[in-house]
């Protein structure tokens, strides 16, 4: 079953969230904050995880790039998500070492089309 | 156009805005996918219809392009919230109606929380300036800190936010946070209670709706507390009418704000309650220091007053402050005199002790008619000795029948040798027992034990004033205005009954330890002296020094005989000797009725001279130029003291 890390602070969007892509047969685990979830990624064996970027303690951005600085060999998809919608906020994301971006209000069937997407590339 | 914010400003509000988004559509999108009742599906979709609609307004009105919007902007867009957001209340009001049979409490929570996420939406602020991104120039950060200022919101309390919901909590920590309170969050009553248990809050905001125990318990519990009474409380609830706004404020809530509630009227609301709470406690406050200034009266009256109750009021600025400062001086000075009267009263004390045990050792000497531990007439045990008078010895006893303690006087066979003598001492008794004053020592009966007669007194802890002469020479100003005021007291209510002493004189006045003087043997002591007769006064009644002239003369007397001694007790307590004295008791007479008496401020300066004058107008040898009675002495010895 495809392990999905969802880093996401808070705790309405992270139950939403999480129970939607259980129904869409994904196993989630959850992470509070961004230490927390680059603690999580460096450990645990994860196929792909959903970012939120605005984080307390270490916000997205920042978790992104040092999980990507653990890293030694392989590469777990990472899809920034914000409800920010900024002008630049996908080319930061990307920059930070994210594979995708989505914004919130999520719409599902995009995210899971992203998701999808980055699990075939890495298979 | 006013109010204009920084780009992160806009990005930041934008996120405030479209994370409730989020979960109204991400949330009604999850429950229409279980959906199969067609009503349900049909209110879930007027809440995705509403949730969509809300997205695209707020995408239209701040595009992540838009890097400014302004305050009146941002409450226009928040004015086209208000319709797709009934729309989404209305319809999950509906399908939390259905639910009520719905066994799954997940569904339940599902649709809650996306109320409060409509909710939430109009309780979104405009993000302030931010300077850690955009610094402002000095002129712009002018109107900013006015604004802090004069906000009366800005004024930091301590407010416990409780609410069920994570999202409302969130929300209005943040808002408060900002607004620069301390804010503590309880997710149910129980915990609220808990918490205003350990914490001192300034206000509660406080969810009607709650699983564990609801807003208005924890209201009542609230102020069924003393602790917890006074603390202001904004009930928040979705319910908004007008019973239930009723029920809030007549349990004690101070306010009552209905969801979603518009965030400008949140702070003024809280103002308003951190206005009043301030007065309330200011009132509070100063009535207790208040409570603490009567606390101080009473137990100054009660003579356990320490400064240190007041001394946190008076450093009060204001006329409390002033009151307890007065006080605290007055006390001080009370304090000071206080002392010194115990010291004079202990001195005075140790002479009298000093002299008690010096007539003990005068009185052993005699030879008593009555022995101690005797029981005399049946009735009296005699005690000891006080002392040998002009008409017997003198005990004190114990009288068996009342338990109480008297003065037992044994009067000389000659005093008494027949019945018409004895009918004038009944006589007398009677008289002088109407006299009420605690200046006189009460006689209470004469009596009559196998041929010796007696008399029962009050029984005087105390010494003469004539033994405190002999110990002390002389009294001085003070000591000698005390005796003649009460001296004269004594008078009063004496001659006031028709009863004349006729024998004043220092072996007569009694002090007892607490300095109060009583006069002895009112209306026997004149017969005593009578009995006696001129001739024989030298041995009896002492000297003649006491006397009127026109006593000496055997002519007619009046009470002002008793003023003459008076003159000649004050001037010894003054001076430490009589006026006129004399080898003999012939040329003391002689002294009496010819000499004028010496001025007693001639012979000590110290003697105020309208003392001195008083003294020579009590020894005036005619009885009209004295003082024309005991009351005309009082109230001259008054403006003396």
């Amino acid at each position: 079953m495809t392990k999905i890390l969802l880093v996401e602070d808070n705790e309405m969007n992270r139950d939403m969230l999480s129970r939607r892509l259980q129904r869409k047969g994904y196993e989630v685990a959850v992470a509070l904050d961004g230490l927390e979830g680059v603690a999580m990624a460096i450990a645990g064996a994860y196929d792909l995880i959903l970012m939120d970027m605005s984080l307390p303690e270490l916000d997205g951005w920042e978790a992104t790039r040092r999980v990507r600085q653990a890293e030694t060999g392989g590469h777990i998809p990472i899809i920034g998500l914000t409800a920010h919608a900024m002008s630049g906020d996908r080319e930061k994301a990307l920059a930070a070492g994210c594979d995708d971006y989505d914004t919130k209000p999520v719409e599902l069937n995009r995210l899971l089309g992203k998701i999808e997407a980055l699990l075939a590339r890495n298979a | 156009m006013t109010g204009l914010t920084t780009p992160a400003a806009v990005a930041e509000l934008r996120h405030e805005l479209r994370t409730p988004l989020n979960l109204i559509i991400g949330y009604g999108e999850m429950l229409l996918e279980d959906a199969t009742d067609p009503d349900q599906r049909a209110y879930l979709e007027q809440t995705l219809g509403a949730g969509r609609d809300l997205l695209s307004i707020i995408n239209a009105a701040v595009p992540p392009s838009r890097e400014e919007i302004s305050e009146e902007e941002f409450t226009g867009l928040q004015g086209c919230f208000r319709e797709p957001q009934a729309r989404i209340l209305a319809a999950t009001a509906s399908l939390l109606a259905q639910a009520s049979g719905n066994p799954d409490p997940q569904f339940e929570r599902d649709v809650r929380r996306i109320r409060s996420s409509a909710e939430r939406l109009l309780t979104v602020e405009l993000p302030l300036r931010r300077s850690d991104t955009h610094p402002p120039s000095s002129i712009t950060a002018q109107p900013s800190a006015r604004t802090v200022a004069t906000d009366p919101s800005a004024r930091p309390a301590c407010i416990l936010v409780v609410d069920d919901q994570e999202d409302n909590r969130a929300v209005l920590e943040r808002r408060l946070r900002r607004q620069g309170h301390t804010v503590e969050c309880a997710s149910g009553g129980y915990s609220a209670l808990d918490l205003l248990s350990r914490a001192r809050f300034d206000l509660v905001l406080l969810d009607v709706m709650m699983p564990d125990l609801d807003g208005l318990a924890v209201l009542e519990r609230m102020k069924a507390n003393a602790a917890t009474r006074d603390i202001p409380v904004i009930m928040i609830s979705a319910l908004d009418d007008v019973a239930s706004v009723v029920r809030c404020i007549e349990r004690g809530a101070e306010d009552h704000l209905s969801k979603p509630f518009d965030p400008v009227l949140l702070r003024a609301r809280i103002s308003s309650c951190l206005e009043k709470k301030q007065l309330r406690d200011s009132e509070l406050e100063y009535l207790g220091e208040v409570a603490k200034v009567i606390q101080a009266a009473t137990a100054m009256e009660e003579g356990s007053y320490e400064g240190a109750i007041l001394a946190p009021v008076a450093k009060r600025g204001d006329e409390l402050g002033k009151l307890a400062r007065v006080f605290d001086a007055m006390a001080e000075q009370i304090r000071v005199r206080e002392a010194r009267l115990r010291n004079q009263v202990d001195a005075l004390r140790r002479e009298i002790d000093g002299v008690r045990q010096a007539s003990r050792d005068t009185v052993s000497d005699a030879a008593p008619s009555l022995s101690t531990g005797e029981v005399f007439a049946g009735r009296f045990e005699i005690l000891g000795e006080l002392g040998r008078g002009g008409m017997g010895m003198v005990y004190r006893a114990l009288d068996r029948q009342l338990g109480d303690r008297v003065a037992l006087k044994t009067l000389r066979p000659e005093l008494v040798r027949d019945q018409t003598l004895v009918d004038r001492f009944k006589s007398e008794i009677r008289l002088a027992r109407h006299i009420s004053s605690k200046h006189v020592v009460r006689t209470h009966d004469i009596g009559e034990r196998d041929g010796v007669y007696f008399l029962t007194m009050e029984y005087v802890e105390g010494i003469t004033v004539r033994e405190l002469l002999d110990t002390r020479g002389k009294l001085g100003v003070a000591p000698t205005l005390a005796i003649a005021s009460q001296l004269a007291y004594s008078l009063v209510a004496a001659h006031d009954q028709g009863v004349i002493h006729r024998d004043i004189k220092p072996q007569n006045l009694l002090l007892d330890a607490a300095g109060v003087l009583k006069v002895m043997d009112f209306g026997v002591a004149r017969l005593a002296g009578e009995t006696n007769g001129l001739t024989e006064v030298g041995m009896i009644v002492g000297t003649p020094s006491y006397m009127a002239p026109e006593q000496m003369l055997g002519e007619e007397c009046d009470a002002r005989v008793d003023l003459y001694a008076t003159g000649v007790v004050l001037f010894e307590c003054l001076l430490g000797r009589v006026p006129f004295e004399a080898a003999s008791p012939v040329a003391l007479i002689a002294k009496v009725l010819r000499e004028p008496p010496p001025t007693p401020a001639a012979l000590d300066p110290e003697i105020p001279p309208p003392l001195s004058d008083l003294v020579l107008r009590l020894l005036a040898k005619e009885p009209g130029q004295r003082p024309a009675n005991a009351e005309e002495l009082s109230q001259i010895l008054s403006r003396l003291s």
